[in-house]
């Protein structure tokens, strides 16, 4: 077998332009898959940083619905610190404040402090409270922005809202 | 010997290519989620607002031309709606507002006499999101009801 494939054979080994486009060719190749792998690191990146962002929805989520259930803002209120007066499921008075020390959100429950709302890698680099009163009722606007510890490019992004106090009427 | 390398390399590069593409397009729908959180805000914002507006004084809604889009506006802190187009980042915000009708039955209805009491407003969040654009709309009726 061996023989008659030695026999048939015409060359030896490869000429050296076979070598030079295999070598192109797999140089080629290694480029491209070097430059996937590239940007699938990123993408990955890119995504966990997304999904961070979507999981700080939740902070403006949870400040909308502690201000619709209150039924008035605490007169010490600040525009970095909503105090509200609300009540608790057995209907007694109870105060629930949302402070932002730099880079957290604080919420304070009853006057004591129960921790930060943004998610650990989630800075938080403004929120704003803006007070509305209307003739029949109250109502604040949030302006919340927050950037990703994982983000290299420090994007800020912003989620805003107005709520009406329910309790107010 | 040669064939079999070019084979089985170009299988390994098709499928690392396949990868990265699947990862491209999870960074799209992971911002197009974050996109619609964001936006899901903005059309309560535009929901709340109308309610501020209407709690001031219903001739705020009952003066609104329906057919017309219109854009809110904080100032003097308050929100006010104006014709003139605004966007809150990448996101434009419309509202429309269209009378009401109810039949004899007092329902509402597509036909009848016109409520002047009642209003349906129509709050459209749109954003562009990869060359095309998302429209996201929440609709829901306002009643004057402190008059």
């Amino acid at each position: 077998m061996k023989k008659i494939s030695y026999k048939n054979k015409k060359n030896h080994g490869y000429t050296l332009l076979e070598l030079l486009f295999y070598i192109s060719f797999f140089s080629m190749l290694s480029l491209v898959t070097i430059n996937a792998m590239v940007i699938m690191t990123k993408s990955l990146r890119e995504a966990s940083i997304q999904a961070e962002f979507l999981q700080s929805g939740s902070v403006m989520e949870r400040i909308s619905r502690e201000i619709r259930q209150a039924y008035e803002i605490d007169a010490t209120s600040t525009e970095t610190d909503l105090k509200l007066k609300t009540k608790d499921s057995a209907g007694t008075d109870k105060t629930i404040e949302f402070k932002f020390v730099s880079p957290n959100i604080q919420l304070w429950e009853a006057g004591s402090n129960s921790g930060n709302l943004n998610p650990p890698n989630i800075s938080v680099t403004g929120l704003n409270f803006t007070q509305i009163s209307t003739t029949n009722g109250e109502a604040v606007k949030v302006v919340l922005s927050v950037r990703s510890n994982n983000d290299s490019a420090a994007r800020e992004q912003y989620f805003y809202n107005t709520i009406g106090l329910r309790g107010s009427y | 010997m040669v064939v079999e390398v070019l084979v089985a390399v170009s299988i390994i590069t098709v499928s690392i290519l396949a990868a990265m593409a699947v990862a491209q397009r999870s960074v799209h729908v992971s911002r197009q989620a974050f996109h619609s959180a964001q936006s899901a805000f903005l059309l309560e914002e535009g929901a709340e607002v109308l309610r501020v507006m209407r709690d001031n004084s219903w001739a705020n809604i009952s003066s609104l031309d329906s057919g017309t889009d219109y854009y809110l506006n904080f100032s003097g802190n308050t929100w006010t709606l104006s014709e003139t187009s605004s966007m809150v980042g990448i996101f434009t915000r419309t509202i429309n507002i269209s009378s009401v009708n109810r039949d004899s039955n007092q329902d509402i209805s597509s036909s009848g006499t016109d409520d002047p009491q009642a209003k349906l407003v129509t709050v459209i969040v749109s954003w562009p999101e990869g060359g095309a654009t998302v429209n996201k709309t929440l609709q829901f009726y306002i009643f004057d009801i402190f008059s």
